[in-house]
Parts: C-alpha cells; sequence; structure tokens
C-alpha cells in the first residue's frame, strides 16, 4: 500500500540460492523482474518479507498457492487471502485447536501468494491440545447433521443479506425522505456503512468457510489411509467414489443446464438455440416465439442462485460466474440439445451410479481380513459419507454463490467511483486495497461534502495505471512453486487434501540430476491414457480457444468448466490434490488427468503433442510446435 | 474300453469327470472349469485307474511298494539308485493292450475334434496326482510335465514318463508335514492329455496379491510365448497388480524379453527361441488383455469360493485359456492379521488421526 513502502533492500546479505534434492531458494532470493519495482506498495506491510524477520521467514517452507491464486494478486483481491490466513488458522491453532497442526503463514512474494503451514511437534502441547480436540470436535462429529443445517442456514442468511446491499453514487441533493424522516443520517453515511457491511459479510462468511472444513477432510483422510493401508495402490478416485454424493450442488447448474435443453427441445424452440452462438440472441429469439415466454422463464428460474457458478475457484475478481457470461452456458445448452436431437439420453444415470458405490463399497469390504477390520470400515465409511454433503457442498455456497455475488457488489461500487470521477472503469477498483478504498470513500464524501473536487479525482488515476504495468510485469514472470527449506514430514491435513503438497510432490519439485527434461511427474488423478495437443489456458477467457481432443494445461480447474470438459481428451495441472475442486467434474467426465505437476504451465506451450498417463501421473512432449 | 468298472480315460467336458478322484488334482479342476463353461483346452486324463492297472499288468505294483518303502530314510545316492533303475522298468514295460487301444482311441477323437489329422495333434502330457491337495501342500514342481508332443506313439511313451516320474528322487523323499506315510505310499497318478495352445503370451496369475495377502487385488505375470518361463522361473516375467474391484491397473513392471519358450522348428521341440524384435520391450498383454484375463481371475476365484493360481494362455488370434487352476496355498494356511491396530469408533479413528496415530498398524508393503 501507497502509506507502508517497504525497504526493498530487506534480504539478508547473501541469500541462500536453491540445492537440487535439499533446498528451495531462499525467498530472499527471489528478484523484482524489470519494470516490476515497487510492487510491495499494492499489499498490505505484514503480508511482505522483511528484514527484521528474515531468518525466521528464510528457514520456513514456502509453497505458491496456485490452486486458489494463479495470478499476481490485485491489490482487493488480498481480502480473501488474508480471509482465510485468520479464518483457516484460527481453527488450527484457537478454536479446536488441532493437535498436529498450526496456522497456515502467508507471504506476498513478486505479487503471487506464497503459504506455508506450522507443525505442532512438542509431544506435551500435541497431547494438550488432544484433549482439548476430542471433546471439541468430538461435539461437531456426533451432531454433524444439526450443526450442518444450522450451517446452511447461516450461509443462506449471509448470501440473503450480501444481495440487500445496494451502492449508487450520492444524490446531488439529500431527497425529501432524508430530511423529514429525522433520521440525521445522509448518503455519506450510508456508502461508508455499506461498504463496512459488504466487507464484514464476506469476512462472515470466510469464517463460516472454515468452520466444519477441516473436520470434515480430516473424517476422509482418515477412511482415504485405511483404504491405503488396506488395498495398496487403490486410487484416489475409487475411494472418494464410495463415499461422494451423486445429488451434490455442484452438479446442480449443469443438471439446470440439462433441464433447459429438454424444456427447448418440447416446447420446440431448437432452432432458435442453436441459431444463435450470442445468449443473447439466443434469449431474445426466444422471447419472440409463443411458446418462448415458458423457457424464459424457466431460465430465469435456474440462473439464480445455479449460474453464480464461477468460472475460476472464486477467490479472484477475474474468475467471472456463468450469470456475468452467460457463454459457457450455452455452449452447453447447444451441445445437450444437439445430443436430444440425435436421441441421445442425457440425464445423468444417478441409479447406475448409486448402485456403482455400493457394489464397489461392499467388495472391498468383503477383501478386508477380519471382522474387527470390517467392522472399522463401516464405521469409517459412514462417517466420510456424512461428512461429505459439507465437504462438498460448501464450495456452492461460498466460492461459487456467495463469492461471485460479493465480486459484484464490488464492481457496483466501482461504478460509483467512475460516477464519480475517480476512475476510468469499474474494474480498476480492484488495483485498491479494500482499506485503501474506505479512504478513498472517505475522501469522496468530502469532495461531495464539501463541493470541492475530491483528491481522489486525480491521485488514483496515475497510481491505478502504474499498478496495472507493474502487475503486467508479473504476470509475465511465472513463480517458482516452491522456496525455503522443505520439512521432514507433512502432517497438516488441508495441505495434503486440498494442495495435493505431500513428501513425493516436494521431492518432485526440488529435483534430481538427470531427469527426463520432456517429462513431468505428477499426481494420477483419473485413470487412462490420451495423446494430443497440448491448449495451455491461464485466463478463464480462453477456454473459447479449446478445440476437441486438445488437452487441457491449467494451473488449476474449476468446475464450472465442464462445458468444454466433454471436448478435452485429457487434463493437465500445476496444482491440486484429491478433494480440489478439479477432481469431483473430472471424476464425472473419466477424463485421464495428471494433477499437482508443479511446472505444467510453465514448461509445455499451446501446440505441443503430449501423452498424459492418469494412471501413472505421468506427462510427456512427443513433439515441439514447430515440427 | 475297461475291463472293471472305472474308466481308463475320462475327457474333461465329460459330465463324470466333474470332481472324480480318478483325474487326480490338477485334471480334476479342469473338468470342473470346463463345466462351468470356462475356456480350457480340449483333452482327456488317463485315469488312476489306469495307472494302477498298468502296474499291475506289468507285475510291477509289488516292486512298487518296496522302492517307496526302501527310499524311506535311505541316503541321496541310493535314492537315486533305486529310482533310475524303477524308472527304466516302468519305461520299457509294455503297454497293456486295452490300455493302448483306450490312449490311442482318445487322442484320435481328440485330434479329429480339433480339426488336426490323427498324426499332427500337438498336446500337453502332464502328471495330475491323486494325492496333490493331500497336505494342502502343493506337488507344484514335483510333477513332469512335456510339451509339444505329436502322434499317438510319442503320447503313450510320455504316458509312461509320466508314470516313471513317480518314482523320481524328488517325489520318492519328498515329506510334506502331517502326511501320512500309507497315504502317500500307494497314491495314485493321472496324465492329462491335452491340446496345445499355441501361446502368443502365457503366464500365471494369483487372486490376491502373493507379496501382501491384499484380497482386492488380481497380480497378473506374464511373459511372450508359452507359460513354462513363468512357471518355471527361466525368464523374468512383467508383472501387472490390477485392482479386482475397479478393474484399474495400478502398478505395471514391465520386463523386457529376448527370447520366449517356443516351437523349435528345425527340431520341432519346445526349447528358448528369440522373440521377435519388435516384441522385445513392448508389453506382452494388451490393457484389454489384461482386462479379461482378470474378470475370468475374478469368476474362477467366485465359482472356486477362495483364492485361486491360476495358468493362462493367449492365442495369436487372442483367444484366452485357463490351462491349469488350483487354490492358493500360503495365505489360505496363514491367519489373517488385523490392519486396525486399535479397534475404536470412527470418530475415535478420526480423532486420533489428528493427533497423529495411523488407523492401522502400517502399510501392507508390496
Amino acid at each position: 500500500m501507497t502509506l507502508t513502502s517497504p525497504d526493498p533492500s530487506s534480504a539478508p546479505i547473501e541469500p541462500a540460492q536453491a540445492v537440487p534434492g535439499k533446498r528451495f531458494a531462499s525467498p530472499f532470493a527471489v528478484t523484482t523482474p524489470p519494470g516490476a519495482e515497487g510492487w510491495e506498495s499494492m499489499y498490505p506491510y505484514y503480508a511482505l518479507l522483511s528484514k527484521e524477520r528474515a531468518e525466521f521467514e528464510d528457514g520456513k517452507f514456502w509453497f505458491f498457492d496456485g490452486m486458489h491464486n494463479p495470478e499476481p494478486l490485485y491489490p482487493f483481491d488480498t481480502i480473501m487471502t488474508e480471509n482465510w490466513w485468520v479464518a483457516v488458522s484460527q481453527m488450527s491453532t484457537r478454536v479446536w485447536p488441532i493437535p498436529l497442526a498450526g496456522g497456515i503463514d502467508h507471504r506476498i512474494i513478486n505479487g503471487y501468494l506464497y503459504i506455508s503451514p506450522n507443525a505442532v511437534t512438542d509431544p506435551d502441547a500435541i497431547a494438550a491440545r488432544a484433549e482439548d480436540f476430542g471433546v471439541r470436535a468430538g461435539h461437531y462429529y456426533e451432531n454433524w447433521d444439526e450443526i450442518y443445517e444450522q450451517w446452511v442456514a447461516k450461509a443462506t442468511d449471509c448470501i440473503e443479506r450480501l444481495k440487500e446491499i445496494r451502492f449508487a453514487p450520492l444524490p446531488d441533493k439529500e431527497p425529501e425522505s432524508a430530511v423529514f424522516s429525522h433520521r440525521g443520517l445522509y448518503s455519506s453515511y450510508d456508502l461508508l456503512t455499506k461498504y463496512s457491511e459488504l466487507i464484514h459479510n464476506m469476512f462472515e462468511m470466510g469464517s463460516y468457510h472454515f468452520e466444519m472444513l477441516n473436520l470434515g477432510y480430516g473424517a476422509y483422510l482418515t477412511f482415504r489411509e485405511f483404504c491405503q493401508a488396506a488395498f495398496p495402490g487403490i486410487t484416489d478416485q475409487t475411494i472418494a467414489s464410495m463415499v461422494s454424493g451423486i445429488d451434490i450442488m455442484l452438479f446442480r447448474p449443469d443438471d439446470e443446464v440439462r433441464a433447459l435443453a429438454r424444456l427447448a427441445v418440447e416446447l420446440g424452440l431448437t432452432e432458435q438455440v442453436l441459431g444463435n452462438e450470442d445468449p443473447a440472441a439466443a434469449i431474445a429469439a426466444i422471447a419472440a416465439q409463443p411458446a418462448g415466454g415458458a423457457w424464459v422463464e424457466a431460465f430465469e428460474k435456474a440462473k439464480d442462485p445455479w449460474f453464480w457458478f464461477s468460472t475460476g475457484a472464486g477467490y479472484q475478481h477475474s474468475d467471472r460466474a456463468w450469470i456475468d457470461d452467460l457463454r459457457l452456458p450455452f455452449t452447453a445448452l447447444r451441445g445437450y440439445v444437439k445430443n436430444l436431437l440425435d436421441g441421445q439420453d442425457i440425464a445423468r444415470p444417478l441409479e447406475a451410479i448409486l448402485a456403482e458405490r455400493v457394489r464397489v463399497t461392499d467388495e472391498y469390504r468383503t477383501y478386508l481380513p477380519t471382522d474387527a477390520d470390517r467392522e472399522s470400515f463401516d464405521g469409517l465409511v459412514a462417517l466420510a459419507r456424512q461428512v461429505f454433503p459439507f465437504v462438498e457442498n460448501h464450495n456452492f455456497y461460498v466460492e461459487h454463490w456467495h463469492h461471485s455475488m460479493f465480486w459484484s457488489k464490488v464492481r457496483e461500487l466501482g461504478d460509483v467511483f467512475v460516477a464519480h470521477g475517480f476512475l476510468d472503469d469499474r474494474e480498476d477498483i480492484f488495483y485498491l486495497h479494500r482499506n485503501e478504498i474506505y479512504s478513498a470513500l472517505y475522501d469522496l464524501n468530502i469532495g461531495w461534502a464539501t463541493g470541492t473536487e475530491a483528491r481522489g479525482v486525480t491521485y488514483w488515476r496515475p497510481e491505478v495505471e502504474r499498478r496495472r504495468r507493474i502487475r503486467d510485469v508479473l504476470k509475465a514472470n511465472p513463480p517458482q512453486p516452491a522456496l525455503g527449506v522443505p520439512p521432514e514430514y507433512i502432517t497438516e491435513p488441508l495441505t495434503v487434501m486440498l494442495w495435493g503438497i505431500n513428501q513425493e510432490s516436494v521431492q518432485e519439485w526440488l529435483g534430481s540430476e538427470g531427469k527426463d527434461p520432456n517429462q513431468l511427474n505428477g499426481v494420477a488423478a483419473s485413470a487412462g491414457k490420451a495423446t494430443g495437443r497440448a491448449r495451455v489456458i491461464l485466463d478463464p477467457e480462453q477456454l473459447h480457444e479449446v478445440e476437441d481432443g486438445d488437452i487441457l494445461v491449467c494451473r488449476i480447474t474449476a468446475p464450472s468448466w465442464a462445458p468444454v470438459f466433454s471436448r478435452l481428451g485429457a487434463a493437465v495441472s500445476d496444482v491440486g490434490g484429491i478433494m480440489a475442486h478439479t477432481a469431483i467434474v473430472c471424476r464425472e467426465y473419466g477424463l485421464p488427468a495428471v494433477v499437482g505437476t508443479g511446472f505444467a504451465t510453465t514448461t509445455i506451450r499451446t501446440g505441443q503433442l503430449i501423452e498424459v498417463d492418469g494412471s501413472n501421473g505421468v506427462v510427456r512432449v512427443l513433439e515441439d510446435v514447430n515440427s | 474300453m475297461t475291463t472293471t468298472d472305472t474308466p481308463f480315460v475320462l475327457r474333461i467336458d465329460d459330465p463324470a469327470a466333474v470332481g472324480s478322484p480318478l483325474l487326480g488334482g490338477k485334471f480334476g479342476s479342469l473338468a470342473e472349469m470346463t463345466a462351468a463353461g470356462f475356456a480350457v483346452p480340449p483333452g482327456f486324463g488317463i485315469t488312476t485307474t489306469a495307472y494302477r492297472y498298468f502296474l499291475a499288468e506289468s507285475g510291477l505294483a509289488d516292486a512298487a511298494r518296496t522302492v517307496r518303502a526302501e527310499a524311506r530314510g535311505a541316503d541321496l545316492a541310493r535314492v537315486q539308485e533305486l529310482s533310475s533303475a524303477f524308472t527304466a522298468q516302468i519305461e520299457a514295460a509294455a503297454m497293456p493292450p486295452a490300455l493302448e487301444e483306450a490312449i490311442r482311441g482318445s487322442y484320435a477323437e481328440l485330434a479329429e475334434r480339433s480339426g488336426s489329422g490323427s498324426a499332427g495333434l500337438a498336446v500337453a502330457v502332464r502328471s495330475s496326482g491323486e494325492s496333490e491337495d493331500l497336505a494342502g501342500a502343493s506337488f507344484a514342481g514335483q510333477y513332469d510335465t512335456f510339451l509339444w508332443i505329436r502322434g499317438a506313439d510319442d503320447v503313450l511313451t510320455h504316458v509312461r514318463r509320466c508314470w516313471a516320474g513317480m518314482f523320481g528322487p524328488a517325489v520318492l523323499t519328498y515329506r510334506p508335514e502331517a502326511t501320512a506315510d500309507a497315504a502317500l505310499a500307494d497314491h495314485g497318478i493321472c496324465v492329462g492329455v491335452q491340446q496345445m495352445v499355441e501361446a502368443r503370451s502365457a503366464g500365471v496369475m494369483f487372486t490376491l496379491d502373493p507379496v501382501t495377502g491384499d484380497r482386492s487385488k488380481v497380480v497378473v505375470e506374464g511373459c511372450w510365448g508359452l507359460g513354462e518361463g513363468v512357471v518355471g522361473g527361466g525368464v523374468t516375467p512383467s508383472r501387472f497388480v490390477v485392482d479386482k474391484v475397479t478393474f484399474e491397473i495400478v502398478r505395471r513392471e514391465l520386463s523386457p524379453q529376448e527370447s520366449a519358450y517356443g516351437v523349435d522348428p528345425a527340431t520341432n521341440t519346445v526349447g528358448l527361441v528369440p522373440v521377435a524384435e519388435e516384441r522385445r520391450a513392448a508389453p506382452c498383454l494388451a490393457d484389454e488383455e489384461i482386462d479379461t484375463l482378470v474378470k475370468l481371475a475374478k469368476r474362477i476365484e467366485q465359482h472356486r469360493g477362495a483364492p485361486q493360481d491360476i495358468e493362462w494362455a493367449v492365442s495369436e488370434a487372442g483367444d484366452v485359456h485357463v490351462l491349469q487352476v488350483r487354490p492358493e496355498t500360503v495365505w489360505a494356511h496363514r491367519r489373517a492379521e488385523q490392519l486396525v491396530a486399535q479397534p475404536k469408533s470412527a470418530v475415535g479413528h478420526v480423532l486420533a488421526r489428528f493427533s497423529g496415530m495411523g488407523v492401522t498398524s502400517g502399510n501392507r508393503t508390496s
């Protein structure tokens, strides 16, 4: 932030370089790319490396959180990372506490978010924490369904209140109602309080987000470890298939599109759907038909809430939702209509999926050696199934529904700044940190109240330009997957399950000599082998470039990319563990996939012929673009 | 075709063959597999009755008992002396006419059924001991198998060799624990005669992981050519570990192969022949074939009600054949070891996991 420009010479004198097989480069060895000098001013002081904490920061293991934040953070978007910096960490340290896991530290380096989980290693501390944890977490597990019901009510209420927050430019003159109600409070006050309300609404949902998540993951992780010990080599998707639901909310948006496709066929509107690539034109053409009204009504009903479905992880404002950009759902809609006209059944085979889940679970059970093992298996699978609706559905409530709406509200506020001459474009608001916005709003109020031109009118445009230039440079300089000194053991359940970071992936990143430069290794996420042209996607906007048979290469996929999945030959990602958002939809599509490769988007180029071996977690470049 | 109530020869697809002790363990199982509809190459067994009839007719029955009794407790040199003298007697003895007629007749019929000329059908001639399951221990490797035998004369010669094999030094000194000497002293042998499968690839598979005992896996070992390389240990097989529930191949260990067991065209006998250049580094089984084999193994296990050890072959045309089926003996006799370190409620397990304690005492290593 402009108020807290840090000392750029904060590095130790000789920062350590990477030693293959042993350590990653010191975070202080990362140099600022030319043209990005002063990037630190975009971020809060507490998120930056500092001379005073250099020894501590250099000795830690930092990994790039490309899963949630593949790009350099926009100053405003740090609200998400700052939220979970507290919200995840406090659960582990202060609320439960989790016996082995501490909080997760954050640092922003060259605009990219690096995180570092803290482990608890002192046996006495672990024992003391375990006692509290047993009582507190035990209470949650024992009352899970009831607490989940309460959680849904809280989350829905939070979203309802978010929906009610509206921003408008300040009026030339206060309306008479403001005078005759004797309220004594005017638009300037309301603008500030609504902004505070918006920020606190975000932190409220951010806190609910992690209320039950670690416990949910923990129950699943325990079941997973049991399966891996009992059936060595069992795949993650098989374990997940034993517990995952078939009616989870993440499938709903796609199911709604299927229903709209069926309705279009029933009402004889297929020509209008197929004949218009542009969603607005398609809707207009449908509305002009006699039967079109019923379809448009059904479409509007499906849209809220189901099209609050992010095209990204939901943590960045650039992750646009279906509701903002209808091209993705309309691409899917056209596909389903074509399938229906070809006489295909587009319904998900729910009964078959459920029957398969029963068969798989029962069969593994019979292969266990003893009755005591079967009893433990039964209990663990039941508990994992009990926690899974929350684990799977929280994504829709939090990242998709709430966060997509949150970003749209911030854009509404952006319009206020545009109206008052602070910014040229509503999107520019994201170049301001949330605390700077509070100041800018006050500045705006001063200008409005005094009738003098606000300072911000001449201050923010050049500052936004400066920040845009810096961020563009940072974006062209991809981050290293990890920095610092890796720990001996990684036990923190979120790190393992969500980011797919474990001993093996760290070793892989550390590298070894004699490695095949044309081969990448990662987590075998979905079985099968496929060869095709690579399509490197760094921005959801590029999704429209995907051609049939392409192999998607990305940092991380989002469930809402589903419409393009049916065109893909396979998928490869830099980051992601077994519970990443991607895994859930990948299972459904049965695509070969390798996740957590670390470097796919930085080593593979669009057009290269690559082979994806989803059974063994290997990606090979077979042929370069030019040959 | 018999001089007594029991037959000298039984086709393995004869309804009477199922469960008949006359075919010995190995061939009896194949009769059962045939009846259940599995793809077993056609053949017939020269029954234990035939064997006893041969010993009696040749006047060697008493001598056989004497040799066994003398071999017990004798030193190895003496056992070898007894063995070579007596096996020579068996191989030289005349085949009783009734028996010879039955064997020639069955071979001709098998050749006709397979569409080959009566002189040309290649068969495998192998022993199937009555006592193979006596102690629950496998007699694997103790009995003889002769491959690629053509013509009735050669079949007759090798039938006698199989009988003689009952008096090889290894069998004479074989003393599985808890096996009554009396039971062993008089045990019979069936000789199976079965159409050869011209195997492109062959091997064995287990319906559990033989290393860890994990029953959710089928482990397939295979090589190019005849399966003798895998069974006899002469060729390092490729290995595929397959999930029995989902049929995913969870591990593959490919072993490049320079030579394979096959028929040497020069001598018309089975031996090591070079593997075609383009096959050497390639897997000996396509993924679809592994899938077919594993599903077959699973059906056989379900049919037999316990983990099995199965010999298989795949022809050049891609047809899968079951050559031999027997119960898995190692894990079947081991006490099941509990995986869970300490039984707890599910919540108890999860809470303990958060404190760093695993649910199980350790992974099954494989």
